[in-house]
């Protein structure tokens, strides 16, 4: 059993109560701890008052990018002025190495996330809501149907919702298991029945998404957190994080840590902080710890000394020329071979490149036999050199940012272990 | 409208450029007379973006854009020879070397390839890839096109072409990553009749021309223009030559015809031009053909006209002549040997050279994508003029209803069946039918009549009918002509307009099968094959052959004579559309075969009644003289409106199509004796049987 963590958030301060599975996922159990209260309220108000709220809150994208949630709706044109449906789309294709946090919500908290796709549908105006879940998290997206099927029963879903007027489907569809389908295009694509390849943007989905319609595309984490910030004064959001990275967020951390975890914590919260009080501290405590990637594998990697004084948010860790992703924190303290780590993570994204555009498709893969050879120190101090040149000429040139994905961890290896890797090849040299 | 000013900075300098509104930056840097390398990207295709070969800078964005999707932009700077720029070219290319083999001294594409030209042009002289390169298996797609898949750089322009070009959804990739194929799903034959163009479209060497295989190096080929005889379109070809012998054809670019495209039975069956030919004259000897010189030849022919009346006479021509050689058999049966037995419609169709808006296309290829309502009646497009359908196609793709009163068959897309025999034709004049409806409010409204239609019965009833319906739908009007006849043969309309055919109450086919069978005939000119089973054309008559291929037709003559195929004369051909154009000759005609038209002038002058030219002008004169559109190759001129055929009862019995799926590949005599094209048929047929028994 393991020990109680010490909460930083009230029970009344997070959006998602029951992440950790401790409660009753359905219905009963989210009404209990306060869903679906407001929800006529919020489907009568004007949608356009919505957005501006949005925007006010900050929110930014939990997918990844952290593109302003509110910013991003303001971009959806009128359905009545386009004679077109509008779609709202939930990206749960989660495939993010180190990440697992939609995961949670979807099985322990479903509810969330559908009271964010009727709210998020309404303020978009689009009648019909997709949500695409990653083809592994089979058991959760029947989780997930169950909880729309009883809100279906419940009236909160379906034709004229609570007797608003409002009406919204929302279907759950199963990928196939490729990581670039979680890439918002790709995923359109995907759900389309084509194969899973990012399209050109532009046009980008606010004006041509799903079937050719205005589409908006958000996170699991981000629609669910929705209906909090819409109900509760702006204050309730704004009192956590910084300005800019307002709000809470879950952290997935992983690793060397005494306790992995999917917590639900402020935004800006000091990333030894976030270990130390959540995970219970580095295994061997934070004088063994080596380096931290901080947001997923596609963010460069802190090294310690970095790790001990960054702040966990989009700007925060863009300021060591890392980023907050998915904030999944991945530690990794002195038993581990980060080389290998590294390397693996290559072999993953060159599995996972969709090879429709050339810099990704020859280079991914190249830059993974590179990373084999040299961190087993085959291979010549030079050619780390060109490994880094490698790496510009895919980065930055491609149709989606995959590559650029692929890449960071890449740089950040060879900006916090050269020595490492040269060490390697100096050894292999002198044996030979 | 509005337009965007544009600054383009090159080498040369600053460039300002002004371009419409949904134009991309790499149609400013073409405006702007710049080159901007690309593989992916085609003007007919889909963009895909996906080669990244195009990228530039662009003025104050993040990283370089790709010219071929981005949107210009007002007030766009576009430098093409920045530092991000030269960079991400450079590294583009060097990604795509990476992978690719490298072979070029023993590849087809040497010399011609896109991958090593702007290799040259914009990568750099060495790379540091120092890994295993991939190896792809090379994929059997058929008896047309080779496939070196190592080579493929993925830029999915022939995937792209099969599914929006060509409608079969045949190719595509497969994999992911660095492990992406690209292939025909299953392995199997390519079923498409465009799927050669893919071998044009490829920018290396993964697709190539199989028959051309390691034949020739492009630049030890001659070039000459020509034009394509295995259907009525009239594709602009080239001829590439080499020491006298055709080694291949490609399509020439012409967007009023064939865009750029070509049919499969144009590009792969010059093998048949150096197969089983007629080289040299022959006469029966003892019951066998011996060859023989002219002279003795000509003197065979002679003394087999000896005393014998005219009207036992007759004449039969073929469907792959020019209109100069048409002219001139014509002319030596009518003038010569006074004969008036003579036709050129083996396929007994009904209309004569008296009404010329009978037995062509009114509406220009290029007008089709005009058309708001299309129906077609008794054809089957995708073979009768494969080009021809591929605007249909993109017209049904962008909407436009289609319906068909005929046989069904796999069009490429959809379509709507009204019905397979002529009387649904008076449910649709009189609006009974729903598509009558459609018919009646579309503004250019195209009807395409399929030329076996004019072999039935009724044909003249059915024309007239047709014709009708046209008028009553607005397709025949002032400023629109949507009444078309569809023929399938390159030298049907220039047979019709020499008036190759009885003009005085002579025989026509039918009526000299009839006599043949009967053995009321004692001489048969039979110029090239004709369109029906051998056994009709056996008779106690002495008949001289005329010819290219030693036919199983041509096997019963008494004498035959050798003449030129398409590519071997300079002649005037017309295609669906009543378009002159003219082919030049390529090489010379094989060993003692002679340009058609020099034979009945030559044997006309032997027979003592010299025809009245003698060279090709004053025969082109002769031409004109009686036609004068021939006077301007090239123009298109509307015809006189006068509506054909003559009213009369329909039949119900349902349209039937000459061409079939299973005997595509072998419509003509060329074809016939081309193995690729019989290879080709073969794949059809066991796939046929594959499908039959699953
Ligand atoms: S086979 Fe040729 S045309 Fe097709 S994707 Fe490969 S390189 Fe492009
Ligand atoms: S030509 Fe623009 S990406 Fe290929």
């Amino acid at each position: 059993m393991p020990k109680q963590t010490v909460p930083i958030l009230k029970q009344e301060e997070k959006v998602f109560q029951n992440l950790e599975g401790q409660d009753d996922w359905s219905l009963a159990g989210y009404k209990k701890r306060g869903g679906y209260k407001g929800l006529k309220k919020l489907l009568t108000t004007d949608r356009i008052k919505h957005i501006e709220k949005m925007k006010e809150s900050a929110l930014r994208g939990r997918g990844g990018a952290g593109f302003p949630t509110g910013m991003k709706w303001s971009f959806m044109p009128d359905p009545a002025k386009t004679g077109k449906p509008s779609y709202l789309v939930c990206n749960a294709d989660e495939g993010e190495p180190g990440t697992c946090k939609d995961r949670d919500i979807l099985r322990y908290d479903p509810h969330t996330l559908v009271e964010g796709m009727i709210i998020g549908c309404y303020t978009l105006a689009a009648k019909t809501g997709y949500i695409y879940v990653r083809g592994e998290y089979y058991d959760e997206s029947s989780r997930l149907q169950q909880a729309i099927n009883e809100a279906y029963e419940a009236g909160f879903l379906g034709k004229n919702i609570q007797g608003t007027g409002v009406d919204v489907d929302i279907h759950v569809h199963l990928g196939a298991g490729a990581y670039i389908c979680g890439e918002e295009t790709a995923l359109l694509e995907s759900l389309e029945g084509k194969k899973g390849q990012p399209r050109l943007k532009p046009p980008f989905p606010a004006g041509y998404g799903l079937y050719g319609c205005p589409t908006t595309i958000n996170n699991v984490e981000t629609i669910a957190q929705v209906p909090p910030i819409l109900k509760n004064k702006l204050e309730w959001w704004t009192q956590h994080g910084r300005p800019n990275n307002h709000g809470t967020k879950i952290f997935s951390i992983s690793g060397s840590v005494n306790r992995p975890i999917n917590v639900e914590a402020p935004m800006s919260i000091p990333l030894k902080e976030l270990i130390e009080t959540y995970a219970e501290g580095v295994i061997g405590g934070w004088k063994n710890l080596q380096a931290v990637i901080p947001g997923g594998s596609s963010t460069p990697m802190l090294n310690k000394g970095e790790a001990g004084k960054v702040l966990m948010d989009f700007d925060g860790l863009r300021e060591y020329g890392t980023g907050l992703g998915t904030a999944a924190v991945i530690v990794m303290n002195q038993d581990v071979d980060v080389l290998r780590v590294m390397t693996r993570i290559s072999a993953f994204y060159k599995h996972e490149s969709c090879g429709q555009c050339t810099p990704c498709r020859e280079g991914v893969g190249w830059v993974y036999t590179l990373m084999k050879r040299l961190s087993n120190g085959e291979g010549t101090v030079e050619e780390l050199e060109q490994l880094q040149k490698l790496t510009k000429k895919i980065e930055g040139h491609t149709i989606c940012a995959f590559a650029d994905g692929a890449m960071w961890p890449v740089q950040g290896t060879l900006r916090c272990f050269k020595d490492e890797f040269e060490r390697r090849i100096e050894a292999k040299e002198e044996v030979a | 409208m509005t337009n965007l000013t544009l600054t383009i900075i090159s080498k040369q300098g600053e460039v300002e450029v002004i371009v419409p509104q949904g134009a991309t930056v790499m149609d400013a840097i073409k405006a702007a007379e710049q080159q901007v390398p690309h593989f992916c990207y085609h003007k007919r295709l889909s963009i895909a973006g996906n080669c990244r070969m195009c990228l530039v800078e662009v003025e104050g964005a993040p990283k370089p854009v790709a010219s071929c999707h981005w949107p210009a932009n007002d007030g766009m700077r576009v430098n093409l020879d920045s530092e991000t720029t030269i960079n991400a070219r450079k590294g583009t290319m060097e990604l795509l070397l990476a992978n690719h083999p490298l072979d070029c001294p023993i590849c087809d594409q040497g010399g011609e390839c896109e991958l090593q030209d702007q290799a040259v042009a914009f990568g750099s002289d060495r790379s540091q890839f120092q890994e295993m390169k991939r190896a792809v298996d090379d994929k059997e797609i058929g008896a047309k096109i080779k496939t070196v898949m190592t080579r493929c750089i993925h830029c999915m322009r022939c995937v792209r072409f099969a599914t929006e070009i060509a409608g079969v959804e045949e190719f595509g990739a497969t994999g992911r990553g660095v492990d992406t194929q690209v292939g025909t799903y299953v392995e199997e034959a390519l079923q498409s009749e465009l799927a050669g163009n893919m071998i044009d479209l490829c920018p290396v060497g993964a697709l190539t021309n199989k028959p051309y295989a390691f034949t020739a190096r492009p630049w030890e080929l001659q070039h000459t223009d020509s034009i394509d005889v295995m259907d009525g379109v009239g594709t602009h070809i080239r001829v590439d030559h080499r020491a006298g012998k055709v080694m291949r054809i490609v399509p020439r670019e012409c967007d009023a015809i064939n865009e750029e495209w070509m049919s499969d039975t144009a590009r792969f069956s010059w093998d048949a031009l150096s197969t089983n030919r007629l080289t040299t004259p022959m006469v029966r000897k003892n019951g066998k053909l011996t060859a023989c010189g002219w002279p003795e030849a000509f003197k065979k022919i002679e003394q087999s006209l000896k005393k014998v009346g005219r009207d036992k006479i007759a004449g039969l021509a073929g469907d792959l002549h020019c209109a100069e050689d048409y002219y001139a058999f014509n002319a030596f049966m009518k003038e010569t040997l006074k004969t008036d037995n003579v036709d050129a419609r083996g396929d007994g169709a009904c209309v004569d050279s008296t009404n010329h808006a009978a037995y062509i296309m009114h509406t220009p290829l290029a007008d089709i994508e005009k058309a708001d309502a299309v129906l077609l009646i008794g054809t089957n497009p995708r073979h009768e003029a494969p080009l021809l359908n591929v605007r249909l196609r993109c017209l049904v793709q962008s909407g436009i209803p289609i319906a068909m009163v005929g046989e069904e068959v796999d069009l490429t897309y959809k379509y709507k069946l009204l019905g397979d025999n002529p009387q649904v034709l008076e449910d649709i004049a009189n609006s009974k039918n729903s598509f009558g409806k459609i018919l009646q409010k579309a503004e250019k409204p195209l009807i395409i009549l399929g030329s076996n239609v004019l072999t039935r019965p009724d044909a003249k009833a059915v024309l007239f009918s047709a014709a009708s319906l046209a008028e009553g739908i607005g397709a025949v009007t002032e400023n629109w002509r949507g009444f078309n006849v569809l023929q399938r043969m390159a030298g049907r309309v220039a047979a019709l307009d020499m008036a190759v055919h009885p003009v005085a109450g002579g025989l026509e086919t039918k009526g000299i099968l009839k006599a043949l069978s009967e053995n009321k005939l004692d001489v048969l000119f039979q110029y090239g094959d004709i369109e029906v089973p051998c056994e009709m054309l056996q008779s106690t008559a002495t008949k001289i052959y005329i010819g290219i291929h030693l036919t199983e037709q041509a096997q019963t003559a008494d004498v035959m004579l050798p003449a030129a195929a398409y590519t071997e004369k300079n002649g005037l051909w017309t295609n669906i559309e009543g378009r002159v154009q003219e082919a030049k000759a390529a090489v010379q005609p094989p060993l003692q075969a002679k340009e058609d038209w020099k034979i009945f002038r030559a044997l006309s002058a032997e027979l003592g009644k010299p025809l009245p030219f003698n060279n090709q002008a004053q025969l082109r004169q002769a031409i004109v003289d009686i036609c004068a559109i021939y006077n301007e190759p090239n123009m298109l001129v509307q015809p006189e409106w006068e509506r054909p055929g003559k009213a009369g009862k329909m039949k119900d019995t349902p349209f039937t199509l000459p061409v079939t799926v299973e005997n595509y590949y072998q419509t003509n005599e060329i074809l016939r004796a081309s193995n690729t094209m019989v290879a080709c048929q073969a794949e059809i047929l066991e796939k046929r049987k594959v499908e039959e028994a699953a």
